[in-house]
């Protein structure tokens, strides 16, 4: 007894330190937003909700920061709402979180402040919903796209065949050393990559009861396409295995690769001269399809949702209203290359000016755009899948087993966690 | 190890005595069982639960071992072992053998001894995540300085973390060069416990170097020798920031080990039920090989210690 007692002080006595020195959360209400607060995207957030607290004098609002990357980010925020914290009250949320968050009942259905979710893309939307309810909206939408050099390569490719035959020709008779380049190490990226070569020929992660379908034949061809674009026809170069997004961007503005895939942060960085030695020679479209299916735009991108244990949830939803407003998203476009989530802007003018690819450009790209799998076990049913992924790109495995047995571990981890809804 | 009370042969003194003893060693036993015992205990007892974060309304069952089954079947969990198996082998291996060089040639220096023995400890002092980021740097694809050097030596280098087994070269070599200076002064301090009149005799009978070191140096330095490799090989068994850095366990899953995967399992997938029973798998293998240790060689070590 003696023993649980000192232990009682012990913990008591920390909680007592870690209130002292945070206790920031006195008489005057602090309303508090956590995401990126790094650089240019931490200062417009901050300038947003400066503006945002005199509109409503009696709130103070703060940001917390957090990691940018998103493997750090969700381990704090999985701390922080595991141990029912009320702070922050807004969460920047990564698009693939959300289910994940609301079955563990971490942030709260947005239902009752009707939120006007046809104001934005459907499918961003879609990605925001857990068995029926929503509990995000949709901040700013990521696609995935084929960049292209207009100089080396003047027209889009058709389809994929003519885009191997294109990024060929850019190696031998423009001498560049790659083709095209994408991000093939072994990371949530790789999957991106893959599932817009699987929709280019028809095939799926999850069908739509929510069934496993990684070992179609489709999911086959994806994968042989993708594995022969390095090993066969040498396009994509064997160190992009081990490339994220910044990697393939620095090759491709050296002016190494005729065509990169990457999401639209990379247009206005490309575009800048004074870093990049293919400035005004870049164009974008969707990646192209393949016999049996179209062309498809992995979909990502951030959503906002309310911390389940806030004790100011209609102040909350207030900012998260205010920060996704027209204006707000025009700014974020114009600042970090952002794409706004309300389909609306992509007509009007002053989107036009604060982006620098055209709206119509992107818009393209956006209407192709297919989420990932909503599922609460997210995370470990794409780890499964990228470690498939990339032994057969690494030519440990031969394409078609890897996806074989990648979907009979991602089928027993579906029948594992019999998805129970809460309450049921 | 605390040497056990007094016998009580004697008067209430000696009780008194222990008593006393006891009282005063209280609080580290206090502090051991809160920061090592309570936890070690604590993780033991969430692995015996089903407890995952993402379906709080699961609750947290108790069952039983089913956790230590799944992993037992976990082709993963299996081939992480192997990994690791493989990792400690090698960097052991290289590393008491450098690190025996390395220790060798500095017990002869002559001159400036301090500030060769600060040089040679540097790797040691740099934090491991970033000797490993350097490490990386250099075997980057396609630029980095080891492709160049091969290059530049007429062969053809692998792209080596996108090469199933040309990936743990650049593992090996990044730990073997961050350790063997701490295993080089480990059996330094040995050495130089060594009697040089030994030698000295040897060399009048008429022993040559090789003799020398075969029949006094490597006997004498046995205790030295048996500490460096448990510490390095319990430390290489849970090699984590090395292979997070450089590889992240890929390509596939080819360099993933025990560390790694538990890391993913607890942080990423919240399955902390099944994890906590990996980390147990883990503590106790690492704790029976420490032990087996001590009592196989250390035991023999200890005593025949000249004194």
């Amino acid at each position: 007894m003696r023993h649980i007692g000192f232990l009682t002080a012990a913990a008591l006595a920390l909680g007592a330190a870690a209130t002292a020195a945070s206790c920031a959360r006195t008489p005057p209400r602090v309303l508090t937003v956590s995401g990126s607060a790094v650089g240019r995207e931490g200062d417009l957030l901050r300038r947003q909700i400066e503006r945002f607290a005199r509109l409503h004098p009696s709130l103070t609002v703060a940001v917390r920061a957090t990691p940018d990357a998103a493997d750090a980010r969700h381990q704090l925020y999985v701390q922080w709402l595991n141990a029912r914290a009320v702070d922050p009250d807004v969460l920047q949320l990564d698009v693939i979180w959300t289910a994940e968050f609301a079955a563990a009942g971490w942030i709260t259905s947005l239902g009752r402040f009707r939120p006007p979710v046809d104001d934005f893309f459907p499918a961003a939307v879609a990605a925001d919903r857990w068995r029926g309810a929503l509990y995000a909206l949709p901040w700013f939408v990521d696609v995935g796209m084929l960049y292209r050099r207009t100089d080396l390569v003047p027209d889009s490719p058709r389809d994929l065949d003519e885009l191997a035959l294109l990024a060929r020709r850019a190696q031998d008779v423009g001498g560049i050393p790659y083709g095209l380049v994408w991000q093939g190490a072994r990371y949530e990226g790789l999957v991106t990559v893959f599932v817009e070569y699987l929709g280019a020929f028809g095939g799926r992660i999850l069908d739509d009861a929510g069934r496993v379908a990684v070992d179609s034949e489709a999911a086959d061809k994806a994968l042989s396409y993708m594995r022969d674009a390095i090993h066969a026809e040498g396009i994509v170069p064997m160190a992009a295995l081990a490339w994220q997004e910044e990697q393939t961007r620095l090759a491709f503005q050296a002016g190494q690769a005729a065509f990169m895939r990457n999401w639209p942060y990379a247009y206005a960085l490309l575009q800048d001269r004074s870093q990049s030695s293919v400035a005004g020679r870049i164009a974008v479209t969707p990646m192209p399809g393949a016999p049996g299916g179209a062309p498809t735009a992995a979909l990502g991108g951030s959503a906002l949702a309310i911390n389940t244990h806030s004790d100011q949830p209609s102040d909350a939803y207030a900012l998260i209203d205010f920060l996704l407003q027209p204006e707000q998203m025009i700014e974020r476009a114009q600042v970090v290359g952002q794409y706004p989530a309300r389909p609306a802007l992509y007509a009007t003018r002053a989107l036009a000016e604060a982006l620098t690819v055209s709206p119509s450009d992107a818009l393209e790209v956006i209407a192709r755009a297919v989420p990932r799998p909503t599922t609460p076990v997210y995370h470990e049913l794409s780890q499964i899948l990228q470690v498939s992924l990339h032994r057969a790109l690494t030519r440990q495995q031969e394409p078609c087993p890897a996806l074989r047995e990648a979907a009979a571990a991602m089928r027993a981890l579906l029948a594992r966690v019999q998805l129970t809804p809460p309450g049921s | 190890m605390m040497p056990p009370p007094p016998a009580t042969a004697g008067g209430s003194w000696r009780r008194d005595e222990a008593r006393f003893a006891w009282a005063l060693a209280l609080p580290a036993l206090g502090v051991i069982g809160l920061v090592a015992l309570f936890p070690i205990a604590w993780t033991v007892w969430e692995s015996l639960h089903l407890h995952d974060l993402r379906m709080p309304w699961l609750g947290r069952p108790f069952v039983g071992v089913a956790n230590y089954a799944e992993a037992m079947t976990d082709a993963r969990f299996l081939d992480a072992l192997a990994h690791t198996a493989g990792f400690v082998a090698a960097t052991v291996t290289l590393e008491m053998s450098a690190g025996l060089v390395l220790a060798l040639a500095l017990d002869r220096l002559a001159r400036a001894r301090g500030l060769i023995r600060t040089a040679v400890l540097l790797p040691w002092a740099i934090p491991t995540v970033v000797a490993a980021l350097a490490w990386r740097f250099i075997f980057e694809s396609p630029g980095g300085v080891a492709n160049a050097a091969l290059v530049r030596l007429g062969m053809a280098p692998p792209t080596w973390f996108a090469d199933a087994a040309a990936a743990w070269i650049p593992l090996v070599l990044a730990d073997v060069w961050k350790t063997t200076p701490f295993v080089a002064l480990l059996l330094l301090a040995g050495l130089q416990n060594i009697d040089r009149s030994l030698h000295d005799a040897a060399a009048i009978d008429g022993a040559g170097p090789w003799q020398q070191f075969r029949q006094i140096t490597l006997p004498l330095l046995a205790p030295a020798l048996l500490v460096a490799f448990l510490f390095r090989a319990l430390d290489a068994f849970r090699v984590f920031d090395v292979v997070y850095v450089m590889t992240g366990g890929g390509p596939g899953s080819a360099t993933e080990t025990i560390a790694i995967y538990t890391f993913t399992v607890i942080m990423q997938h919240l399955r902390f039920g099944f994890g906590s029973a990996l980390s147990v798998i883990v503590f106790a293998v690492a704790f029976l090989f420490a032990l087996a240790g001590i009592r196989l060689l250390g035991g023999r070590a200890f005593e025949d210690r000249p004194s």
